[in-house]
Order: structure tokens, then C-alpha cells, then sequence
């Protein structure tokens, strides 16, 4: 089967001819309204033309899920996206026979008089395709993207699994024989950091940390994904979050709060970040009663204006 | 830049980075090498990046390799990222660095130049020496270990430590069991296992007349422990350093270590031998015998770790005097956050076993309201009820 795999340089050039540096690529993330530091556009770009997975950690919030799908709307390819959980398997993640159709199938036969043959019960119909076989399976010219979202959150297990998948860009499926990927997937890794994750799957992949962005790089993320959010109001409560982040909240609001709380400044009509316009948005931005007592007993005059509160 | 500029500089960089404690492997020098040719960088910048992207593996490392690139390229050393850590080298390779002890690991152990003040120090060369003794001692069976076991572990002599550290690896640390997401199959199950029933009929040619059975798998819970390494503390550190490192034996267990700040010390003790754990350990935490922020380590400790999963559903114990520096109303507000994430909390406060105790200790008093279990700890058998608490089901 290997044969139909394109040669390594063929691919290589395919990529080079498609980015050929990182401006380029920071060009097509701005395209897409995602804005990114030199850092994450080198991790990204060096992904990409080396071929090799990319983890990112980073704060809840920092944009660690965007940033896999922008890479996939900058490039134009498809993305799949595997969510890992405790306990997630082979046949959640990879593929499933479908039995329920398998036994009916044979039950029609039955009936007809006719005979299924093996082909016909392990062909394509049957098979229930999971997101890692469909990333395996993509047939090109061009990589997709796969996401494999959370994987700290799946245990030991799928992790050695999914590092030998990795690896290889190869699966054997008993009934069929081995599946090996014609144009393997650009995959990006992402992680909360809840356990270590495996030095071997580490090692393999490219890292990047993502920081919150810089206060001027947010207003403009804000901005761009809040249309119609004036300038100040986009100052205003991004200066806010950052106040909030800076205190000791909990849960830190990340940048999807920050859009999120625009959002719903718009929605009620202000344009301004005052004292009564925050009390009514609150909870878009803070998520725990111990973290709104906080706010409060700072007083809302400093969440707005940074003044130095009680 | 040439190719072979670039290979001298790949190699030079992953060098200095694996003397300053960054594992840096071959294969990882090989992709800074890939990455370069790649990237072909102009700028300092690009080279920064580049480099930064392949051969750090954590967010912990970031910081070392900042400073080990800034020595390296730039020719000075930041002086910002050494802030507060009197063992950092000044320049790369010039001296031997906070970490140099990696290397050495299995070499007998000197606690020679500025670490000697350790109390976790001399415990690597007590266990070094037992490393070899016989496994099968019954803990406190003999009486020398009768005596061991009711003795307290501020009291103990050089020896006794080394005996300590065998008796300790004995107990067993089970955290009760959760139900698992994944399922096994099962004879007595409680679910139909459709699935395997229809293949099963599949594979028989007719209809699914075998039902097959699957049930929940059983998991120990995650177990945390968090250790007090200040001064006050000094007396119990290197009997509770082992207990520790007893504790990450365990495949799901987690050890952290906090005087003035948190340290995270599953890695370093884990997969090495006692003596060599030890060390690393006392080299991880700079701030050991220092005064005591319970408060500020709970808080970072449930921001950092505790609310992104480690300590939902797990056993959770301190081992801590419960002196707080800082404000006691800390600690109430960040235990109160740890109880609602954890499955329980476990106190262990060696002082208890004192006929004068009462939880008067500021820190202690706003902590109790929140711990399912209170023990003492102070010496072998106490540790045996330490064990019972961690495994006690809610």
C-alpha cells in the first residue's frame, strides 16, 4: 500500500510552494481574524513544513482550540477535531464495525437466499469511521488538520496508542490489512497540563506555550471578533480583563471572555465601559461567586477605571 | 549562516541546556537542526523561536532556556530570570549549576558546597548505604523496629532514618476506588454488552443467543500530597520526604513541596533511587526552611493544578504544622476551594501527637473546618493511620 504514498519530497515541496515563510503564514492567520505573535506563527510554520505534531499549552482561554482551527481556515483544508476524555478508546477514537447493520445484512441475505460474502460484510458501509481513520484517510493533494483536543484528559493507554499512530501514520485494521496514510494530517495537540503527558509523545512533537497576548494585540482580537465594538469600548474592557487577571480571581477570564463580555456590551447599547454597564455584564466575565465577592469588594470603579478601590 | 555554523550552534545550545537540567535528547538536537534548515532564520528573534519551539518540552523549562539562550547568543546573562536563586549559574558551564547533581546521580552523593544546610541532604547519603538490605523485613516486626515505629521522627538518628525509609516504602497507599468511564467485560456485569453479543452471533453464523456482560472498571483515585519544607517543618522533612516519594511510586500520585512557594516534585522523585530523589528534590525547591505561605501554595496549587483536574475526585493530604506567615484567612478560602474539588482532604500535622496541642496555629484553626481526616503523623505507627486516612472511602 505504501506505494500510493507520494514521496516525501513531493509533499515537502507542496508544502514549501504553499508557505513558504512565516510572514506568509501570519499573513493568512490575519486573513482569518486570528491573530498570532512570532512565536506560535514559528511553532505553527515549523509544523507544517517539517511535518511534525505541535502540542500547545497555554491558559484556559488563551486560544489553544482556535488556533488549530485557524490554521486550518489559513490553509484552507479541512479540520478534525478529536475531544479526548477519561476513558476514550480505539473504538471511539479510530473506528467501529457497525454490527447491528453487519447482522441485518446477514439476515437479509438469509431470507433472499442469497450469500454474503466476507468482502461485502467487512466493506466500506460497515465500517463506522472515527476521526483518527478520517484524518488517516484523507486523500490529499494537501494535509488537513487534526486536532486532538485535551489529550491530558485521556489516560496512559490512548496515549501510547495514539503516539504509535502518530508515528507511523499507519493503522491495521484486522478485516481490511493496513491503512497507511496517504497524506498524513498536520496535527496539533492541545493540553491543560492536569497530568505530564509521556516523554516519548513530548519529544515527538514541536512546543509552544501560548501567553495571553499583549494588551494592544487583544483590543485588536476583541475587535475583530466583536464587529461594530468601538475602539474604546474594546480599550476600555480589555483593560478590565486584565486588571482581573492580574488580581486573584480563580478563574482568570481568558480571551473568549474578553470577546464575550464585548459582546454583551454591545448588546445592551454601551459604548463606554462605566460602573452601571459592568454590574449588568458581570457575569460574562467572572464565573465564580468567590472570584464576583472579589470583584466587588475592590469595587467596581476599579474594574472600570483601575482606581484603587476599598 | 552556514550549515555547519548551524550544527555547532544546535549542538553547543542542547549541551548547555542538558547542564542547566533540560533534558535535551538527540532526536530533539536533530529537529533544531531540521528546524534551522527550515526556517533559515535572519534575526535574532527567529533563532530564538526556532530553538525554543524544538527543544523545550514544558512550560517549566521556558525559563531556563531563556536564560541558557540569552548566555549563549546574546553573551550576557539575564540577570531578571536568576532573580531570587542564589544556585543559578552565572554563566553557562562555568560553574556547577543547581542541577548538576543529575548528572552525578548514581555516583555516591557529596553534600559538599552551598548545599549542606539541606535537612534533605544528609538523608541521601543515610539511604544510599541501605539501599541494598534485605526487602523482607515485616514492618516493625523485630524490636528494633517496635522502638522505630513508636519513636518520633524529629528524634531520629542517622540510622534510624535509613531503617525508616525501608519500613516507609511498606505501606501501602491505596486511595479508595472511583468508577472508571471505561468498561471491561464482565461475567457478573451489570450492562448488557450489546456490542459483543451481536459480534458474537456475527461470528456464529445466528442469532445473538450468548448475551455478553460488561461492568465499570474500578480505578484508584488520584492521590496528591502536598508537603511543608519550612522551618518549622525541618525536624519531619526527611521522613516526610520519603513518605512522598513512597506516595509517586504509586502510578497515580502526585508530590508537591512548599515552603515560601510551590514546587512540583512528581517528576524529580519519581523512577530514581531513594538517595538520588532525595537530592533532586532538595535542589527542585530553593526555598526549603524558609518561612511558611500555606495560603499562597493552596492558592497556587488549586489555580495551577488543583482546578484543571488534579485534585477533582482525588485524595488530597497535607502534611503541614499549619504555621502560616501570611493571612490565616488565605488558607480558609483556599481550603474551602480545595473541598469542594476534592474527594477528601487529609490533614497531617505532626505536632498533634503533643499532649499541649490545641489547633491554635492560625493557619491550622481556619484550615480544620475543611479536612475529612486529621492525623498526627509524627512518627512510624502514626504514619500507618496516615495511610488508613488515605484510604478511607468518603
Amino acid at each position: 500500500m505504501s506505494e500510493a504514498q507520494p514521496a516525501p519530497s513531493i509533499l515537502a515541496a507542496a508544502l514549501a510552494a504553499r508557505l513558504p515563510d512565516i510572514a506568509s503564514l501570519q499573513r493568512e492567520l490575519n486573513a482569518v481574524d486570528y491573530l498570532t505573535d512570532e512565536g506560535l506563527a514559528t511553532t505553527l510554520f515549523l509544523g507544517v513544513r517539517m511535518q511534525r505534531p505541535i502540542l500547545l499549552e497555554g491558559e484556559p482561554g488563551v486560544g489553544k482550540t482556535e488556533a488549530a482551527k485557524a490554521l486550518a481556515r489559513a490553509l484552507d483544508t479541512p479540520l478534525i477535531r478529536l475531544q479526548c476524555y477519561e476513558g476514550i478508546d480505539a473504538s471511539e477514537a479510530l473506528y467501529e464495525w457497525n454490527y447491528p447493520r453487519q447482522l441485518l445484512a446477514i439476515r437479509l441475505a438469509e431470507t433472499r437466499g442469497t450469500h454474503l460474502d466476507e468482502n461485502e460484510m467487512f466493506g466500506d458501509a460497515y465500517l463506522i469511521r472515527r476521526p483518527l481513520l478520517q484524518a488517516l484517510e484523507h486523500p490529499g493533494p494537501f494535509p488537513l488538520v487534526l486536532l486532538v483536543d485535551e489529550v491530558d484528559r485521556s489516560d496512559h493507554d490512548f496515549e501510547a496508542f495514539l503516539f504509535e499512530l502518530l508515528s507511523d501514520a499507519t493503522i491495521t485494521i484486522p478485516e481490511r490489512g493496513t491503512i497507511h496514510a496517504t497524506c498524513p494530517p498536520i496535527v496539533i495537540l492541545t493540553s491543560n497540563r492536569t497530568r505530564e503527558l509521556h516523554d516519548a509523545l513530548k519529544r515527538r512533537c514541536l512546543y509552544h506555550w501560548i501567553d495571553y497576548p499583549t494588551p494592544e494585540r487583544e483590543v485588536e482580537i476583541v475587535r475583530r471578533r466583536v464587529p461594530h465594538s468601538g475602539h474604546d469600548l474594546a480599550v476600555q474592557a480589555t483593560a478590565a480583563v486584565q486588571r482581573l487577571r492580574a488580581s486573584d480571581v480563580q478563574k482568570p477570564p481568558g480571551i473568549a471572555e474578553a470577546i464575550d463580555w464585548v459582546a454583551a456590551l454591545r448588546l445592551l447599547g454601551a459604548s463606554t465601559l462605566d460602573v452601571a454597564a459592568a454590574e449588568r455584564t458581570l457575569g460574562a466575565v467572572i464565573k465564580y461567586r468567590e472570584d464576583e465577592d472579589l470583584v466587588r469588594a475592590r469595587g467596581l470603579p476599579w474594574l472600570v477605571g483601575g482606581e484603587a478601590g476599598g | 549562516m552556514t550549515d555547519w555554523d548551524a550544527a555547532a550552534l544546535v549542538v553547543t545550545l542542547s549541551r548547555a541546556l542538558r547542564g542547566a537540567g533540560v533534558p535535551v535528547t538527540p532526536d530533539r538536537s536533530v529537529v533544531a537542526a531540521e528546524a534551522l534548515m527550515v526556517l533559515r532564520p535572519q534575526t535574532r528573534d527567529q533563532l530564538y523561536w526556532a530553538f525554543r519551539t524544538s527543544l523545550v518540552a514544558s512550560h517549566e523549562q521556558v525559563a531556563v532556556f531563556n536564560r541558557v539562550f540569552a548566555a549563549l547568543v546574546d553573551g550576557i546573562a539575564d540577570p531578571s530570570d536568576s532573580r531570587g536563586d542564589p544556585n543559578a549559574p552565572a554563566s553557562v558551564g562555568a560553574e556547577p549549576g543547581p542541577r548538576r547533581a543529575d548528572q552525578a546521580r548514581l555516583r555516591s552523593v557529596e553534600s559538599g558546597g552551598g548545599d549542606t544546610a539541606s535537612p534533605w541532604a544528609g538523608s541521601a547519603e543515610e539511604s544510599e548505604r541501605s539501599d541494598d538490605a534485605g526487602a523482607e523485613m515485616v514492618l516493625a516486626a523485630a524490636s528494633p523496629h517496635e522502638l522505630l515505629a513508636g519513636k518520633s521522627f524529629d528524634q531520629l538518628g542517622p540510622e534510624e532514618l535509613a531503617d525508616l525509609r525501608r519500613l516507609m516504602a511498606m505501606l501501602t497507599l491505596s486511595p479508595p476506588l472511583r468508577r472508571s468511564r471505561r468498561v471491561r467485560r464482565s461475567r457478573r456485569g451489570d450492562q448488557l454488552d450489546v456490542r459483543t453479543t451481536l459480534r458474537r452471533g456475527i461470528r456464529a453464523g445466528d442469532y445473538p443467543t450468548r448475551l455478553a456482560w460488561r461492568r465499570r472498571r474500578m480505578q484508584p483515585r488520584r492521590l496528591v500530597v502536598i508537603c511543608d519544607v519550612s522551618g518549622s517543618m525541618e525536624p519531619y522533612a526527611r521522613a516526610y520526604l520519603q513518605f512522598l516519594q513512597c506516595a509517586v511510586g504509586g502510578s497515580n500520585a502526585e508530590a508537591f513541596v512548599f515552603a515560601t512557594r510551590l514546587t512540583r516534585l512528581t517528576r524529580v522523585m519519581r523512577k530514581a533511587p531513594a538517595a538520588v530523589a532525595m537530592q533532586r528534590a532538595a535542589k527542585a525547591a530553593p526555598d526549603w526552611s524558609s518561612g511558611t505561605r500555606i495560603g499562597h501554595a493552596l492558592r497556587t496549587f488549586n489555580r495551577e493544578y488543583g482546578s484543571r483536574g488534579m485534585a477533582r475526585d482525588a485524595v488530597v493530604a497535607i502534611l503541614s504544622d499549619g504555621w502560616e506567615v501570611g493571612d490565616p484567612r488565605e488558607v480558609g478560602q483556599e481550603m474551602a476551594r480545595l473541598k469542594r474539588l476534592a474527594y477528601r482532604v487529609v490533614w497531617v500535622n505532626p505536632h498533634k501527637a503533643s499532649p499541649h496541642f490545641a489547633p491554635l496555629a492560625g493557619g491550622m484553626a481556619a484550615a480544620l473546618p475543611y479536612c475529612d481526616a486529621f492525623a498526627s503523623g509524627h512518627n512510624l505507627t502514626a504514619m500507618r493511620e496516615v495511610a488508613a486516612a488515605i484510604a478511607a472511602r468518603r
